[in-house]
C-alpha cells in the first residue's frame, strides 16, 4: 500500500532451534500494512513458533523480527506497545474474572482506568461475555477463553493484531462477531496476522496468505492469486504434498462391515 | 493387565527423569533419602530382637503412627505423583477391579512402598527374641503395608471427588494443610512428657496396647499379642485388620468405578464480587494491580490457601510450646521462623502463574514492577500474621526482650522477601497445576531443585546475621535497642530494594526463556 512505511511485520532469516533440532529454517516474511494476513500450515509447521518469535514471547536462535519498523528483540517494550497478541493454548490468569482480566491487562499497559473500564464493558458486550464477566476465567469454556484473550489483545487499540488460531472452539455467532471486528479493524488501517488450519475460514476472511510447512514458507500471495486454479484447500494440499496420506487401500480394516460381533 | 500398569508407571517415570534434570535430581535424592532411612532405622529395628518383648513392643506404636502418616502424606503427594491418575484410563474398556489390581501393584512397586516394606521386614527381626511371634510379625507386616497403601489410595480417590468443586478444594486444602501439622501437635504433647532416655528400662507395652486398637495398628499388633500369648486378642486384631483391608478395597473399587464412568469434573461456575477495596488501597499503577492480583490469589487459589493456612497456624504451635516448656528463646525463634517462611513463600510465585505470565511479558511490564508488586502482596497477606504473633508473644510474656527480637523479625521478613524476589526470578521453581489438587501445595517445594532448598535454608541465615549480631550486642539497652530496630528495618528494606532490582533486571533480560521454563513449572 504505502511505499515508504515499513511493513507491519517483517521477518528476515528467522531460525529457531530446540535442543539442536531446527524447527524454523531461516524464515523470511513481510506482512504489508492494512492487510488481513493468514498464516496456514499443517500441525507442527512452526506457525506458533514463528508468531511467538515475532511477538517477543520466544527468542529466535538467529534472524530479526520487526513490527511496524521496530526491532522486536532490540527494543521489546516498544514493539509490544504497538501490538496486541492472543497466543493459542497459553493459559490466562485463571483466578481473575473476565472483567478483572481486562482491567488487569489495561492497567499493565498503563491505560487510564476510565478508558479501560469503558472499553472492557464494550468488548464484553460485543463478544457476548457480559453475562459471565464476573465468572473466573478458570471456569470459562475453551471458546470463552479464546474470546476473552482476544478482548485482552484489543483493549489498548493496537495497530497490529497477532492472533494464533482465533476461531478455534468459538461458536458460529461469536465467530461472526469476531470476523466483523477484524474486518472493521483492517478497514480502519489496522493489520491482522492470524494463523489457522481451517482453509475455508482463511479463504473467506483474509486477503493475503502464507503457507508454512516444516518451518519454511512455501508460498506467499494474495488469496485471489493463490486460489486462481481452485480452492485454497486444494492449493494447500498440493503445496504441502499431503494429498495421498490415506491411500485408497489404507486402513481397509476400518469399516462397519467388518466389525467383529 | 497388572504387569502392564506397572510397566506403564516405570516407563512414565523413566521418561520424566530423562526429560528433565529436575525430575532426575529429585528422584535420585528421594531414593538416597529412602536408603538412608532404611540404613538407619532397619538395623535399629532389627536390634530390638535382642531385647525382651516389652522393648520390641515399640514397633507397634512406631508402625501404627507410620501407617497413619502414610495416608496423610499420601494426600500431600497425590497431586505430585498423578502419573497413574485413574481418570486417564476412562476411555479404555477396563473394569474397576482389574484397574485397581494394576494400580495397587504400581503403588507397591513405588519407592515409598518399597521403603515401608523393607522396614516391615526389619520389624520381623525385632521379634526374633520370641520365635513364635515371628510368623505373626510377617503376617502383621503384610496386613500393615497393604493397609497403608490401600488406605492412602482409597482416601485420596475419595477426596478427589470432593476436590472437583472450588469450594470442595478450599475445604480439602484446609483439612489437609492442618493435618500435616499433626506431627507438630504430637511433638507438643510429647514435650510435656518425661524424657525417653531410659530405653533399657523401657516398658513399651502399655503404649503398644493402646496403639494396637487404632485401625492403622491392628495388623502391626499381631506379633505383640502372640508374644504375650493373648491368642483371643490376636484373633480379634487379625479379623479387624483383614476386615479393614476388605472395606478399603471395596471403597476404592467403588470410587474407581465412579471415576471411570464420569471422569470429567464439573466446573463450578465460580462467580465473584467486583472487589472494591484492593483497587482503592493499591491504586491502578502496574505495580499496584500486580499486588492486587496476588493478594486475591491468596484467598481465591486453593493451592495458595493451603499454604497460607499452614503458615498462619504454624506460629500458634511455637507459642504454645514456648508456654508449655517455658524455654525463653523458643517463641522468638518461632516468630522469626514464621517471618522467614512467610517471606520465602514468594520464591515460587512465578510458578503459580505458570505460562499465564505471558500476559506480563506481552504487555511490556517492567521486571521491577512485577517483583515489587508481588513483594507488596506478600507483605499485605503475611505481615499482619507475623505482627500479631509477635504482639501476642510479647503480651503473654514468652518473649522477654521485645526490642532485639523485633529487629531480627523485621530483618528476617524483609530479608526473606528480598531473597525470594531476587532468586525467584532466576529459579522460578514449581507449583501444582492450576485448578489441580491443592494437597500438592502442602508438600511445598518437595520436588524443587536442591539449589532452591539450599538457598532458602542458608540465605536467610546469612542475610540476617548482621542484625542478629547487633541485637545480641545491644541486649538490655533500651536506646540502643530502638536503634537496632531502626537498623533492622532499614537494612531489610535495603535488601528488598536490592532483591527487586536484581530480580527485575533478570526478568527484563530473560523473559522469553523464563516463559519457556514456566510452561513446564506446573505439574
Amino acid at each position: 500500500m504505502t511505499e515508504s512505511a515499513p511493513p507491519a511485520i517483517e521477518l528476515s532469516g528467522l531460525v529457531k532451534e530446540f535442543r539442536g533440532r531446527r524447527v524454523v529454517h531461516e524464515l523470511s516474511l513481510a506482512v504489508p500494512r492494512g492487510s488481513l494476513f493468514g498464516l496456514v500450515g499443517p500441525n507442527g509447521a512452526g506457525k506458533t513458533t514463528t508468531l511467538s518469535m515475532a511477538t517477543g514471547l520466544l527468542r529466535p536462535t538467529a534472524g530479526t523480527a520487526r513490527v511496524l519498523g521496530i526491532d522486536v528483540w532490540a527494543d521489546p517494550a516498544a514493539a509490544k506497545a504497538v501490538m496486541g497478541v492472543s497466543p493459542d493454548g497459553m493459559r490466562l490468569f485463571e483466578q481473575l474474572s473476565g472483567r478483572e482480566l481486562l482491567r488487569y491487562v489495561g492497567a499493565l499497559r498503563r491505560m487510564p482506568a476510565e478508558d479501560v473500564a469503558a472499553r472492557s464493558e464494550e468488548l464484553l458486550a460485543v463478544l457476548d461475555l457480559a453475562g459471565d464477566a464476573n465468572t473466573v476465567v478458570a471456569d470459562y469454556s475453551a471458546g470463552m477463553v479464546k474470546k476473552i484473550s482476544l478482548a485482552a489483545a484489543l483493549i489498548h487499540a493496537p495497530r497490529l493484531l497477532v492472533l494464533d488460531e482465533p476461531f478455534e472452539a468459538v461458536d458460529p455467532v461469536s465467530g461472526q462477531a469476531i470476523r466483523t471486528i477484524l474486518r472493521r479493524y483492517v478497514a480502519t488501517g489496522g493489520t491482522v496476522v492470524m494463523s489457522s488450519h481451517v482453509m475455508e475460514l482463511v479463504e473467506g476472511l483474509c486477503d493475503r496468505v502464507a503457507v508454512v510447512a516444516g518451518g519454511r514458507v512455501l508460498a506467499v500471495d494474495t488469496v485471489t492469486a493463490l486460489t486462481a486454479g481452485g480452492s485454497l484447500h486444494e492449493r494447500f494440499l498440493e503445496l504441502v504434498g499431503a494429498g495421498q496420506l490415506v491411500a485408497d487401500d489404507g486402513l481397509g480394516w476400518l469399516g462397519a462391515a467388518e466389525q467383529p460381533r | 493387565m497388572t504387569a502392564l500398569v506397572v510397566r506403564l508407571r516405570f516407563r512414565m517415570w523413566w521418561t520424566a527423569m530423562t526429560r528433565s534434570s529436575l525430575h532426575l535430581v529429585s528422584s535420585v535424592v528421594g531414593i538416597i533419602a529412602a536408603l538412608a532411612v532404611v540404613g538407619l532405622l532397619g538395623p535399629a529395628l532389627g536390634l530390638l530382637g535382642l531385647r525382651p518383648p516389652r522393648v520390641a513392643a515399640l514397633t507397634v506404636p512406631i508402625f501404627t503412627t507410620a501407617t497413619l502418616m502414610w495416608v496423610v502424606l499420601g494426600l500431600a503427594a497425590a497431586g505430585v505423583d498423578n502419573v497413574l491418575d485413574p481418570a486417564r484410563f476412562a476411555v479404555l474398556p477396563l473394569r474397576a477391579r482389574t484397574l485397581a489390581r494394576g494400580l495397587l501393584a504400581a503403588a507397591l512397586t513405588g519407592v515409598p512402598a518399597l521403603l515401608l516394606t523393607l522396614l516391615a521386614v526389619a520389624q520381623c527381626f525385632s521379634w526374633a527374641g520370641t520365635p513364635r511371634a515371628v510368623p505373626a510379625a510377617v503376617l502383621g507386616g503384610v496386613i500393615g503395608v497393604l493397609t497403608a497403601v490401600l488406605a492412602s489410595r482409597a482416601v485420596t480417590t475419595l477426596l478427589a471427588g470432593v476436590m472437583t468443586s472450588h469450594a470442595g478444594r478450599l475445604v480439602g486444602a484446609s483439612i489437609v494443610s492442618l493435618a500435616t501439622l499433626l506431627p507438630l501437635a504430637l511433638n507438643l504433647v510429647a514435650a510435656r512428657g518425661r524424657r525417653v532416655d531410659a530405653l533399657f528400662d523401657l516398658d513399651a507395652r502399655p503404649v503398644a496396647r493402646a496403639a494396637s486398637w487404632f485401625p492403622s495398628g491392628w495388623g502391626w499388633a499381631l506379633p505383640l499379642d502372640v508374644a504375650e500369648g493373648r491368642w483371643s486378642t490376636a484373633v480379634v486384631h487379625l479379623v479387624l485388620g483383614v476386615g479393614l483391608l476388605v472395606v478399603l478395597w471395596t471403597v476404592w473399587v467403588r470410587q474407581l468405578e465412579r471415576m471411570l464412568t464420569s471422569p470429567l469434573t464439573s466446573s463450578g461456575g465460580q462467580r465473584i464480587g467486583r472487589g472494591r477495596i484492593l483497587p482503592v488501597l493499591l491504586g491502578s499503577t502496574p505495580t499496584g494491580i500486580v499486588a492486587a492480583r496476588r493478594v486475591r490469589a491468596w484467598y481465591r487459589d486453593s493451592r495458595l490457601v493451603a499454604i497460607a493456612l499452614r503458615t498462619a497456624v504454624l506460629p500458634v504451635f511455637f507459642v504454645l510450646q514456648a508456654v508449655i516448656t517455658g524455654s525463653p528463646g523458643l517463641a522468638g525463634t518461632g516468630v522469626v521462623t514464621l517471618a522467614v517462611f512467610a517471606g520465602l513463600t514468594l520464591m515460587n510465585d512465578l510458578a503459580f502463574d505458570g505460562e499465564a505470565w505471558w500476559l506480563h511479558v506481552t504487555t511490556g511490564l517492567r521486571g521491577w514492577e512485577d517483583r515489587l508488586g508481588r513483594a507488596i502482596a506478600s507483605t499485605l497477606v503475611f505481615a499482619p500474621s507475623v505482627a500479631l504473633t509477635f504482639a501476642v508473644s510479647v503480651w503473654i510474656g514468652v518473649i522477654g526482650e521485645p526490642l532485639p527480637w523485633l529487629a531480627v523479625v523485621l530483618a528476617s521478613f524483609l530479608g526473606a522477601l528480598a531473597l525470594a524476589v531476587g532468586v525467584g526470578a532466576y529459579l522460578p521453581g514449581t507449583a501444582p497445576r492450576t485448578g489441580g489438587n491443592p494437597f500438592a501445595a502442602t508438600s511445598g517445594g518437595a520436588a524443587q531443585g536442591c539449589l532452591t532448598a539450599l538457598i532458602s535454608f542458608i540465605g536467610p541465615v546469612l542475610l540476617i546475621a548482621p542484625v542478629v549480631v547487633a541485637a545480641v550486642l545491644t541486649r538490655g539497652h533500651t536506646a540502643w535497642g530502638w536503634a537496632v530496630v531502626v537498623f533492622g528495618g532499614l537494612y531489610g528494606l535495603g535488601l528488598l530494594v536490592a532483591g527487586v532490582v536484581v530480580g527485575g533486571r533478570r526478568l527484563d533480560a530473560r523473559a522469553p526463556e523464563l516463559l519457556v521454563q514456566l510452561g513446564r513449572a506446573q505439574f
